[in-house]
């Protein structure tokens, strides 16, 4: 009996890995192609057989990019957006997730589902009467309208998940601060979000990625290079290049980059956020 | 004596400075029986401005003549003129089929490889940690990257997977994925559960922590083996996850046009043209904003049928 248990558990996990092993290649496979192409000179990319590793490694791409297709001022409009983004959601988002997860008032349960379905309106129907409003107010084509826009369906989004972070924060310090005197206010600043920042920090770096990666909205609601991100940037170089594979390799490396950064430096917080909020929504 | 106590328990006199001292009156205001509707205020108040408004106003305009580029009667009501065409439109109607094909099969590859992925870092093998986060990137890398990654490695002349294919015999020679209509949807589909698979492995591994570990002991010494176990324990166990994880994938797969505007435009032919697409299509190329007001609507409505019927079947199966 003990014999067969631990034959079937070593088959079981050699299949684990042979599957993870597969998962994680097919994963990672794409992003390191596209690391080796942004690499390679333009022989290399377009041949009649395929050249795996470069024959000669190049920064031309980078080069290129950086100085022929205002990559910068894309990336820079990026991060205004998304920085906008942020504080908008932090600012509105944090009190109330707060509100959510200490109080219980009337009307609490339909207000939270409410935060929720609004994740369920589709972009295309929030697109085209954003636009003419963000055109009447003068909005259209900035960061400041785009980030507005962005934080219609990351608000809902960053008080859900940060609301689990606060629901994990023990409440007992805070009820000792109360004792002692603190007001409402006092507590929430000086107990509660310091002991929830690693949440709060994983839970802004979500919506900076989601922010960051976006390109339905900021196709529809960008028309100049005055705030267009580089999503729709490095989509447009399709078009306006022949051939613009190397260039997009580059592009498409330079902009995950940072997502890559913050995903592996809160990964593991950010992980237990996501699917807090899920398991409990 | 007694008086003279009451003068003490008096709060001491205020400066003006403290009158006015916004620090202590936001704390005072803290402790009214209001404060956590003043908390939800401001996310409220935006959430009404910039969802709520906008959704209302789609409404109206599937009901209203919006052409941008054809100022002439704009904004007059039309009624149900919208809707009549749609109902006329052959269009609409492939792109219901294509949307349906495309939630289907994305959303059942997705499950499968996101569960099999769950389970198998479950075992909590040396070196899962490392492979669960080479697993999850794909999840993190924006569409538009994502999308021109695989239109890179698929491309019909420069694309490394042709060339992998040819070499190991399966393909014949170089294939033009996305240039074929019986393979573009396909292979969309492919490259939206590649990049979306990870959502499910995330929730379902949530999931699984939850199980209690007694049920599989209880279930080995009644001698059930691991598929016996796997639709016996963690299924059921999961349900509640799964429809959640379901949910919301579908609404994602639904509203966002975004992959196949990248990969395919909707082409080749309308091969891949889902009403998301045809909606956004409408208005950023045609700018016939009531037209694809109209569709939006649609798809708002059979979104929340889904959504609607879906838990309430995931419920009935509870007794």
């Amino acid at each position: 009996m003990a014999q067969t248990r631990t034959g079937s558990n070593l088959i079981w996990n050699i299949l684990s890995y042979a599957v993870l092993i597969v998962l994680a290649l097919l994963s990672i496979g794409p992003l390191l192609w596209m690391l080796l192409t942004s690499f390679k000179v333009d022989d290399d990319i377009v041949t009649r057989t395929m050249v795996y590793f470069p024959t000669r490694f190049t920064l031309e791409n980078y080069i290129k990019l950086w100085n022929q297709s205002g990559y910068p001022v894309l990336v820079i409009n990026s991060l205004v957006t998304t920085t906008l983004t942020v504080a908008i959601c932090l600012f509105t988002g944090t009190i109330a997730s707060y509100a959510f997860s200490r109080f219980n008032f009337p009307g609490r349960t339909p207000l939270m589902l409410g935060y929720l379905v609004v994740r369920m309106f589709p972009a295309v129907l929030m697109i085209i009467p954003l636009f003419i409003v963000m055109r009447n107010l003068g909005l259209f084509d900035t960061s400041l309208g785009l980030a507005v826009a962005y934080t219609s369906f990351l608000l809902p989004l960053f008080v859900w998940m940060l609301k689990g972070f606060f629901d994990a924060a023990p409440k007992e310090l805070e009820s000792a601060a109360r004792i002692d005197g603190s007001t409402r206010i006092g507590a929430m600043f000086r107990i509660v979000i310091p002991i929830a920042r690693n949440g709060l920090v994983a839970t802004c770096v979500f919506v900076a990625i989601a922010a960051w990666n976006e390109y339905l909205f900021a196709l529809m609601l960008t028309s100049s290079t005055g705030s267009r991100t580089w999503p729709v940037g490095l989509q447009l170089m399709v078009g306006e290049f022949q051939l613009p594979w190397g260039m997009l390799a580059a592009g498409g490396i330079i902009s995950i980059l940072p997502v890559i950064v913050l995903f592996a430096l809160v990964q593991r917080v950010m992980v237990a956020g996501i699917t807090a909020g899920a398991v409990k929504g | 004596m007694s008086r003279g106590r009451a003068m003490a328990a008096l709060p001491p006199p205020r400066s003006t400075w403290d009158a006015i001292n916004p620090l202590r009156l936001l704390g005072e205001l803290s402790e009214t029986r209001y404060w956590m509707y003043l908390l939800l205020l401001p996310s409220a108040l935006l959430i009404t401005a910039i969802v709520l408004f906008p959704t209302v106003y789609g409404f109206q305009l599937s009901f209203t003549e919006m052409r941008l580029n054809r100022p002439a009667g704009n904004g007059a009501f039309v009624g149900l003129k919208h809707y009549q065409r749609m109902l006329a439109d052959p269009i609409f109607w492939l792109s219901l089929r294509n949307t349906a094909v495309w939630v289907t099969f994305s959303i059942v590859i997705e499950f499968v490889v996101g569960l099999v992925a769950a389970l198998a870092l479950n075992r909590n093998l040396p070196g899962g940690k490392i492979l669960a986060v080479l697993i999850l990137v794909p999840y993190f890398l924006p569409n538009v990257v994502a999308g021109n990654m695989w239109a890179l490695m698929l491309d019909s002349r420069v694309g490394v997977i042709n060339d992998i294919l040819v070499r190991i015999g399966l393909l014949h020679e170089y294939k033009a994925w996305f240039a074929d209509p019986n393979t573009a949807m396909a292979t969309a589909i492919f490259v939206e559960a590649w990049h979306s698979f990870p959502f499910f492995t995330l929730l379902i591994m949530a999931g699984l922590k939850g199980i209690p570990a007694d049920l599989y002991k209880a279930a080995d010494i009644d001698g059930a083996g691991a598929f016996a176990q796997l639709r016996l324990i963690t299924l059921p166990m999961l349900r509640t996850i799964i429809a959640a994880a379901v949910i919301l994938r579908v609404i994602g797969l639904v509203n966002s046009p975004d992959l196949l505007l990248i990969l395919t435009q909707g082409g080749p032919g309308r091969s891949t043209q889902v009403l998301s697409l045809y909606a956004f299509q409408n208005a950023y190329s045609d700018f016939n904003f009531g037209y694809a007001g109209a569709l939006s609507v649609v798809m708002f409505v059979l979104l929340m049928l889904f959504a609607w019927a879906y838990i309430r079947l995931s419920k009935v199966n509870q007794d």
